[in-house]
């Protein structure tokens, strides 16, 4: 049993229309660098741009597994229903950011690779991290306790970080197809021109102001759906 | 003692040991146990059998990449796949990669054959992690086409 009473916040709505202003604008800015800025490569010609989604695609992806970690933490050690909020939402929205981040592997690695999939180390250890926080979201659904359905999903969260990790490390753990890193890398500098570098960085601000305005409106709708069904909690 | 801990946090402790456990097993036996492919000198080191399916991986030595059309519609290429130390030739039938050049990365699937050959069924040209703009004016050197 926990706490009843839930507190109606009204900051963040406030700001959250100008968050979505900003995400649109800096999406439009980094899609456009992204398509016509941004120089051609000089090995792969134009089908390396789909790095400038895939790229951030995928560290807001580990970014939103780890508020799942830490908001299950959260729950487990204050019993604040806000953080479970926080959980089911970016966790909607890693699951979601994964299966993009998927597709535009494919979409690259079909011109490139001259496969559309292959079960080497990354894309296995990626395949799993999507699987299992499909999983989490359908854990939620075993129980309609509040405290129960959060404190499982809670500890479900703690353990499945450890994919995150684990799908960075794969290159480097095993021969791999999948290239090794290019920036999040020990020892050298980033491996591609200063103006991809730029690009990039745009396109991973724009993403991140993305992944930014849809937790917040989720969370938002997670609170009011908490108001609305747990009035006991 | 633990009444005042409370089961929760109990329960949180216990999944972050759960969580670490699994991470240090992971961490130590994941590296030595995925095979995604072998290098020329581990399948010698290993004395692959023919026919037994197996993945290769290394660089395609330059001057080694040819590719000839037999009847038409057909396509096979043969390269030799190094690691440095072992060559193996390889000899495949289909589709050519778009990204597969001479002096860089590829893997291939398929059997060795009983002479040491390899036969691929599958050829995947592998693609470093650097990324470069093409020096001022000139068109990059390779161009890959969408299939």
């Amino acid at each position: 049993m926990t706490e009843t009473t839930i507190p109606r916040g009204n900051t963040l709505p406030r700001i959250r229309p100008w968050l979505g202003i900003a995400a649109a604008a800096s999406f439009v800015v980094a899609s456009v660098m992204a398509l016509f800025w941004a120089p051609t490569d000089a090995v792969q010609g134009n089908v390396y741009r789909i790095l400038y989604v895939h790229v951030p695609l995928a560290w807001l992806a580990y970014l939103a597994f780890v508020v799942v970690f830490l908001a299950s933490v959260g729950w487990l050690w204050t019993k604040n229903p806000l953080f479970d909020a926080i959980a089911v939402s970016s966790a909607e929205i890693g699951v979601l950011f994964t299966g993009l981040f998927l597709v535009a592997g494919s979409i690259w690695a079909k011109p490139t690779w001259g496969v559309w999939w292959t079960w080497e180390p990354r894309l296995v250890t990626t395949a799993i991290m999507f699987v299992m926080y499909v999983g989490y979201l359908l854990l939620r659904g075993l129980s309609t306790d509040f405290s129960r359905r959060a404190t499982r999903a809670a500890v479900f969260g703690i353990i499945a970080v450890i994919d995150v990790p684990i799908v960075h490390l794969s290159v480097l753990w095993a021969n791999s197809l999948h290239q090794l890193p290019t920036v999040l890398r020990a020892g050298g500098a980033p491996a591609l021109d200063s103006s991809m570098l730029l690009t990039l960085m745009v396109s991973l601000f724009a993403y991140t102001l993305i992944y930014a305005y849809f937790i917040s409106a989720r969370v938002s709708l997670e609170r009011a759906r908490q108001r609305r069904l747990w009035t006991q909690i | 003692m633990l009444e005042r801990i409370g089961a929760r946090r109990l329960l949180l402790i216990a999944a972050l040991a759960v969580a670490v456990l699994v991470g240090t097993v992971a961490a130590t036996n994941l590296a030595p146990n995925t095979v995604y492919y072998l290098t020329p000198s581990e399948a010698k080191a290993r004395n692959i059998p023919s026919k037994q399916i197996v993945r290769l991986g290394g660089q395609v030595k330059v001057g080694t990449l040819k590719v000839a059309f037999g009847s038409p519609g057909t396509a096979s290429f043969s390269l030799v796949i190094t690691d440095g130390v072992e060559d193996v030739l390889v000899i495949a039938d289909g589709a050519l990669p778009g990204l597969l050049r001479e002096g860089a990365g590829a893997v291939v699937e398929g059997a060795f054959l009983p002479d040491g050959t390899f036969h691929a069924d599958q050829v995947i040209a592998k693609h470093d992690e650097v990324y470069t703009a093409p020096t001022a004016g000139a068109t990059p050197a390779h161009r890959t086409s969408f299939p």
